[in-house]
């Protein structure tokens, strides 16, 4: 049999039946997620072996029924019915029901048994089931329902082999199956009984498939009847015309007539033919017993103790994606600049070295960096969704986020985007209504990130500590830089939901599945997808822009017929700076500036420490006078300011420069000058970026935003220093930075989408550039509007 | 009480059991509910009231939050 065809498999269930876990036991290592295109729902796909056949495995989305109501849903019923492109109709489906939950789940399978495929029931969660005193007989179960039944325990890969055996049977066609039934011995594969539905219906959709053509498939024209303005129904109109909606009013119509309307007739007819099947095959206890779940339950769904444990551990999940990830996010930002240092060694000046180190390199980096957020975060996300918790998180939240037009379940994305958006907006997923999800999507960057921390830290470290302000003052200004995207954030959610994303506010529904100790693969599996969809989607488009900023900021380079262009002035003073401390250090003085911080040309970092020499040169204690090591680190102090205002020269004059000083008249009203205009708009790619920029702007060299971060006194640093200094151009008495300024140009960042990862995932996920267009431009009007009530009402207050 | 009055399911009391008499609202929603279990026969019990509820039907536990237009009543029973 090795030559046939590759067979296919595809698997559905009901979410929280163990469906992934029953897929990864089938498939083993090897699985491809995939996307179809138009649609949001991820299909996995994986091999499967069993009786010297490969069966392809199509992991289907979990869903509680097969009545399409958006193109989401309409993905398992296409990939069943062999009309998804590219996509061969499988040999058979397994369809795996919770046997603690039977009747609800095999709603379900009455669905799957109506599409013509053959069909294997496995019967997971056995043992739970057990548990609790329900005791299935499955072969009876079997006859009755006219397809094979397979008890399993997916998590302990207990009845898999039996499984395989019966897919493979079921799969290998109606000739052995018609076979075995005549001797009476097993069931059909092919489901042979289904629900009755009454005559009138019946009747109705043979004369609709006479009309319509025999290749829009039967089970097709039923939901068309079934689902009213479901998404059949969508597309068959789209297809034949409005009449066909006409048609499939009047059919309802005499359904209504003969005392069956739609939609009751649909629950009624499988119901009731669950109810059948199922006579005889299940015994369940009188009384049901209290599980661990309603234990657990009547603590964790509790109003006050419910809402407390869950808000310690929202705040342990983010203190641990705050500290766990900074490390990790330094280990990446120094191995990017000691990689750079090397390549810069290797590589000779000009373009293509910078564009290859400050603009690909740095546009690389800054795309790994937030690898470690997403993935902590993901990991928590998949633990607290594995054991059963995020149902209830919803449940809680509910009540809050109702009054803001969203339901409980946008809550951890929001406040996952916290941390940062991207994986915020990844986490959006879980939101089944396409408005809520789209609400929640287009929000979420207006919460206070981490990348906006530093910015944050600069200018109130800057401005608004020290003499002369209240101690309180810092942290009340920082919360209120973080409440003013808290509080905004669900106010636009509800303005949006009132006007583009109206429509009928849906029911919340979720099922709260049993609590059980999540599967370290399954965690680890789904850290590592998400990690990779990052990478691989918003990726590319992070770079580009990085890259984009870089030659804005790197041409023209200047140069003429008398001087040769900024970037080979700066390498040749470079060199003569780098000879100045190699005769230091041949002379016996102990260069401050140590190796590593030879300040190479454009972006390039002086470390730390070179840029602390520079400033403040050690003086031994007592030192009385002018030594000759001191005179010595002047004549390197004067050599790096000539470098760094040379480097702020072309950037003045680079593309980025001109354009912040064609946009000056245009930021003047929120107190900046074109310096702080262009520092603001080489930050649209990236917020953090606007530390280096003022670096670049203020001739201190690259600032980096850990520096700021991680510095004892903010207001020592040399950005500080100079910024304090900065005096407008038209008027050289009055100080740019004033305390509206600041604030301003906080409140500026606290709401403006400078985030191309963030557009890049939002474009990713809603498959359409209109809406991270409409984020950008309705965030970049709040930012200015925002920017300008405050400076001019500060400037108002006197400030 | 009396066992043969319908109540909507908001003015049953955590605790109390009772048989789904009629689910109504728009048709996309009254399947929904009842592909979850929720529809015209199944018994539940309310665990906890208020919007969004806890509800308890066979081996599952809902939550649900009714918004204006989906009506559930109900027939409490004593079990």
């Amino acid at each position: 049999m090795g030559s046939d065809p590759k067979r296919i498999a595809a698997l559905i269930g009901n979410p929280n039946t163990g469906k992934t876990t029953l897929f990864n036991a089938l498939s083993g290592l090897r699985q491809r997620v995939g996307n179809y295109p138009g649609v949001t729902v991820e299909t996995k796909k994986g091999q499967m072996c069993c009786g010297g056949q490969t069966f392809e495995l199509i992991d289907l989305p979990g869903t509680y029924s097969l009545s399409p109501r958006s193109p989401d849903e309409m993905v398992a019923v296409d990939v069943i019915l062999g009309r998804q492109q590219g996509e061969a109709r499988p040999d058979v489906v397994i369809s795996i029901v919770d046997a603690s939950n039977l009747e609800r789940n095999l709603y379900l399978t009455t669905q799957v048994l109506e599409l013509g495929v053959p069909v294997v029931v496995a019967l997971n969660m056995i043992d739970v089931a057990t548990a609790q005193g329900i005791r299935i007989d499955t072969e009876r179960l079997s006859r009755q329902l006219g397809v094979p039944v397979v008890a399993i325990q997916a998590n302990k890969k207990k009845g898999l082999e039996a499984l395989r055996e019966a897919i493979c049977r079921a799969a290998s066609g109606a000739a052995l199956a018609s076979q075995e039934s005549a001797r009476g011995t097993n069931a059909a594969p092919l489901a042979t009984h289904r629900p009755p539905f009454p005559e009138v219906f019946e009747c109705a959709i043979h004369q609709l498939h006479r009309e319509l053509g025999e290749d829009i498939p039967e089970y097709l024209l039923r939901r068309l009847v079934l689902d009213v303005g479901g998404w059949t129904e969508q597309r068959l109109v789209a297809q034949f015309g409005e009449g066909i909606r006409q048609k499939a009013q009047e059919v309802r119509q005499r359904l209504a007539q003969a005392g069956c309307p739609v939609p009751a007739v649909e629950a009624r007819a499988r119901y009731g033919w669950i109810r059948e099947v199922t006579a005889g095959c299940i015994q369940r206890p009188a009384q049901r017993a209290v599980t661990w779940t309603d234990r657990i339950d009547r603590v964790l769904t509790h109003k006050v103790w419910g809402t407390l444990i869950f808000l310690t551990l929202m705040f342990l999940v983010f203190q641990a994606i705050f500290t766990w990830a900074r490390p990790i996010m330094k280990v990446i930002s120094d191995g990017k600049d000691a990689l750079a240092e090397l390549l810069r060694g290797q590589l000779p000046p000009g373009p293509f070295t910078a564009l290859l180190l400050d603009g690909v390199l740095e546009g690389v980096g800054a795309v790994v960096v937030f690898l470690p957020q997403i993935l902590i975060l993901f990991a928590f996300l998949a633990v607290l969704e594995d054991c059963g918790y995020m149902a209830r998180a919803a449940f809680l939240m509910d009540k809050l986020m109702a009054r803001c037009g969203l339901s409980g379940k946008s809550f951890i994305p929001l406040l996952s985007s916290m941390a940062c958006a991207v994986p915020g907006i990844l986490a959006t997923r879980v939101i089944e209504n396409r408005r809520d999800r789209l609400a929640t999507i287009l929000v979420a960057p207006l919460m206070s990130c981490s990348a906006r921390l530093p910015v944050y830290i600069l200018l109130i470290g800057t401005f608004l500590t020290g003499p002369g302000f209240a101690r309180w003052l810092p942290g009340l200004v920082m919360f209120a830089m973080y409440a003013i995207g808290l509080v905004l954030a669900p106010l636009m959610a509800l303005v949006l939901k009132r006007t583009l994303l109206r429509g009928q506010t849906p029911v919340f529904v979720l099922e709260m599945p049993l609590y059980k100790v999540p599967s370290p693969r399954l965690v680890l599996r789904r850290m590592l997808d998400s990690g990779w969809a990052f990478l691989r989607r918003a990726g590319t488009l992070i770079l580009a822009s990085m890259v984009v900023v870089w030659a804005l900021l790197y041409f023209p380079r200047g140069g003429g017929p008398e001087q040769p262009p900024y970037d080979v002035r700066i390498a040749a003073m470079q060199k003569e700076l780098d000879d100045l401390k190699d005769q230091g250090r041949a002379g016996g003085v102990n260069s401050p500036v140590n190796e590593q911080g030879r300040a190479e040309g454009v972006n390039s970092p002086v470390n730390e420490q070179g840029r602390a020499g520079g400033v403040n040169p050690p003086v031994e204690p007592g030192e009385q006078g002018v030594s000759p090591p001191r005179l010595f680190y002047q004549l390197l102090e004067g050599k790096e300011q000539q470098i760094n205002e040379c480097i702020a020269e072309w950037k003045r004059q680079s593309y980025l420069g001109r354009m912040g000083k064609a946009i000056e008249p245009a930021v003047r009203p929120l107190g900046w000058d074109w310096k702080i205009g262009m520092a603001a708009l080489a930050s649209f790619p990236a917020r953090e970026v606007v530390i280096g920029t003022l670096g670049i702007i203020y001739s201190t060299g690259k600032q980096d935003s850990d520096e700021i971060r991680n510095a004892a006194n903010v207001a020592d640093t040399l950005l500080a220093r100079r910024m304090k200094e900065a005096r407008w151009d038209d008027d050289p008495t009055r100080p740019v930075f004033t305390i509206p300024t600041a604030l301003s140009l906080m409140v500026f960042f606290a709401l403006c989408c400078q985030c191309a990862s963030t557009l890049a995932v939002i474009w990713r996920e809603t498959h359409s550039w209109r809406w991270p267009a409409f984020t950008f431009t309705y965030m970049t009007v709040l930012a200015y509007l925002g920017a300008l009530v405050v400076y001019q009402i500060g400037r108002l207050l006197g400030g | 009480m009396n066992l043969d009055t319908l109540l909507p399911l908001e003015l049953l009391r955590p605790g109390e059991w009772a048989d789904v008499a009629e689910v109504t609202g728009e048709a996309t929603w009254v399947s929904r509910l009842a592909e979850l279990g929720l529809r015209s026969g199944s018994r539940l019990r309310l665990l906890q009231a208020g919007w969004p509820c806890l509800l308890q039907i066979g081996g599952c536990r809902l939550s649900l939050r009714n918004e204006q237009g989906t009506q559930i009543l109900v027939r409490p029973v004593a079990y």
